[in-house]
């Protein structure tokens, strides 16, 4: 199991010319930290207008910037929005290259379509036609980056031929994954043989379910790229303190506040009918996670909240039940002050990651 | 920690609903007709919400009319007014204005569910490219909105949102949850279309519509529901809100 850390760059009003800067430093030495640890990867998500929860709409440039302040840790572009009116594919993969450059190699790419009104209305996007143009993007960027020149006709875009330049660093090219929220996108990630990067908390059984149903479904995909990505990821929240209440309660407030700044935004589904949404995705689920059976606990399913002991307990249950990467969230808002974020990681690079097979030195 | 509500509960609580208590029984009425338009508006509406309540980002309001053709009270129209909003994680509709179409409508949704109903004419019409609704008071049309080019959807797909009020009871002022259930028989999806407008005859001037999110029609059995829960609307729900039943 590999481990990572993932940033939405969340921002608490009231906000100060300093603010999105001093977040924007903090994440950065926790990068720097993270790499030094074995971390094996770091992914900054791509979001627009989504108010105190995330002010990050540029995500390769903060992970150039993670890219030049470390050595090994790998950078994952995404989620990046596979939406015309947010990014042109042409953009996407001539910034994707200039980044694995930059990097020597060390990105992936993680793609989505956006789940909030806010965002897709913010863009003047249909949510109609989110899935068809993904689909169209993700299955030209792999013959963007490979091929000496490309030419398209699409639905959502069109080019003629032309050399797209930079090509990637790495051979073929770099990983390719699906943010999967909506139950029923893992299947959309195996059908292309991409790898399925979730981003939702808890629930054993369930995701037991949905991953051996990718695993099952991707050992007959027709790839879109050069290789198939196999892999599992999930998301999770990270707080790990020598005093397993202290780590809990501390742990707990920042995940319902993630919660609770999450479900602020609109969700396409609560404004906008459409068969192109047809599940309650993210948001719906955190509010159910944060008002539900276990909400009065210290610690919902699965999260890694607490002492070392109880973490690993529940990293090697996620281990069991298929996931083979777990990318966390370290802190919201700044709630938690810097110095007890880094010692939570180092705590967790030094009790908890051995026990696993991450990246040695 | 995201923005809250500022409405000024003193300037509104003469004119508030009062309820007869919160052992209101439900109502169920089958076979309802339920139009709902939702628009973006313009920053500003924060002075309407009470300061229980989050506002969403971006602002927003919907329009639902609904036509119940069977009730205790005999077949009645009702068309709502309502600021999207946040209690806590879960969106809420406020609602900013009501009318219905009949007496005895107006007094059983204003004592029961605190409704700030008033009565008016409410027309509910199904044309080949559209449903069209109108809203009539005092001789004026304070409302004109229509669901243009329906084509059908899952009843799945629509989901509506339950709403609060605010009221008198208990001889204090209480935000009101009423949470329907809904069994949808028939949806359609369309464009949004406001023809008129009458902020002020809602009790929103604030409101200035933008943008057209979307707009629905279907066809469902559904209640009217005991009161599960109140909200005090001058704190944070998470210490504010009390469970009724």
């Amino acid at each position: 199991m590999k481990f990572g850390l993932f940033y939405e760059l969340s921002v608490p009003r009231p906000w100060t010319r300093d603010s999105e800067r001093t977040v924007y430093e903090n994440a950065l030495e926790q990068v720097k930290l993270a790499d030094e640890l074995g971390f094996d990867q770091v992914w900054a998500v791509e979001h627009h207008f989504l108010e105190e929860y995330s002010h990050c709409p540029a995500p390769e440039l903060f992970l150039t910037a993670c890219a030049m302040l470390t050595k090994r840790i790998r950078v994952g572009f995404g989620i990046v929005v596979c939406v015309p009116q947010f990014n042109h594919p042409i953009k996407i993969a001539e910034r994707t290259a200039v980044l694995d450059i930059l990097s020597g190699g060390r990105v992936e790419v993680g793609t989505g379509r956006s789940a909030t009104w806010t965002e897709l209305a913010g863009f003047n996007a249909s949510p109609d036609d989110t899935k068809k143009s993904w689909d169209e993007f993700v299955r030209c960027l792999p013959r963007m980056w490979t091929s000496e020149k490309f030419e398209f006709q699409g639905e959502f875009w069109s080019m003629p031929r032309r050399m797209i330049l930079p090509k990637v660093y790495q051979r073929p090219h770099p990983p390719m994954w699906v943010a999967v929220t909506s139950p029923g996108t893992e299947l959309d990630a195996a059908d292309r043989g991409l790898g399925s990067l979730g981003l939702t908390f808890g629930q054993f059984a369930e995701q037991e379910k949905r991953i051996a149903e990718y695993r099952r479904r991707i050992q007959l995909c027709e790839p879109v790229g050069e290789f198939v990505n196999d892999q599992v990821s999930t998301v999770n929240f990270l707080y790990c303190h020598e005093d397993e209440a202290a780590g809990l309660k501390t742990g707990r407030r920042m995940a319902d506040y993630f919660n609770y700044l999450a479900t602020q935004l609109i969700s396409v589904r609560e404004t906008y009918p459409s068969k192109s949404y047809p599940s309650l995705g993210l948001l719906p689920q955190l509010r159910r996670q944060a008002t539900g059976p276990d909400s009065g606990e210290q610690a919902g399913e699965g999260l890694c909240l607490g002492g070392p002991e109880r973490i690993m307990r529940a990293l090697k249950r996620w281990e069991s039940v298929g996931v083979d990467r777990v990318n966390f969230l370290v802190n919201t808002a700044e709630m938690i002050p810097q110095a007890e974020v880094l010692a939570s990681l180092r705590l967790f690079g030094r009790e908890v990651m051995p026990a696993f097979n991450g990246r040695k030195d | 920690m995201p923005l809250f509500g500022e409405l000024e509960l003193d300037a509104v609580a003469p004119a508030l609903p009062r309820l007869r208590d919160l052992d209101t029984e439900a109502w169920e009425v089958p076979r309802a007709e339920i139009v709902q338009l939702a628009y973006e508006v313009a920053d500003g509406t924060r002075t309407l919400l009470p300061r229980a309540l989050h506002p969403a980002i971006p602002e927003y309001v919907t329009f639902v009319v609904t036509r119940y053709p069977e009730s205790p009270v005999g077949p009645f129209d009702l068309a709502q007014l309502r600021l999207m909003a946040r209690a806590g994680v879960h969106p809420r509709g406020y609602v900013l204005g009501a009318v219905a179409s009949t007496e005895a409508a107006v007094a059983a949704l204003r004592e029961r569910w605190g409704y700030p109903a008033v009565r008016g004419e409410i027309a509910l019409r199904r044309y080949h490219d559209r449903v069209a609704s109108t809203v009539r008071r005092g001789g004026e049309t304070i409302l004109e909105l229509a669901v243009v080019d329906p084509e059908v959807v899952a009843g799945g797909d629509l989901q509506y949102i339950h709403a609060v009020t605010l009221a008198r009871v208990d001889g204090a002022t209480q935000l009101i949850q009423v949470d329907p259930h809904y069994t949808i028989h028939h949806a359609a999806r369309g464009r949004a279309q406001v023809g008129r407008f009458d902020a002020a005859a809602w009790n929103a001037a604030a409101v200035k519509l933008t943008t057209p999110i979307s707009a629905s029609a279907s066809t469902c059995d559904t209640d009217l529901p005991r009161i599960r829960f109140v909200m005090d609307p001058q704190a944070p729900v998470v210490g504010g809100t009390k469970r009724v039943r």
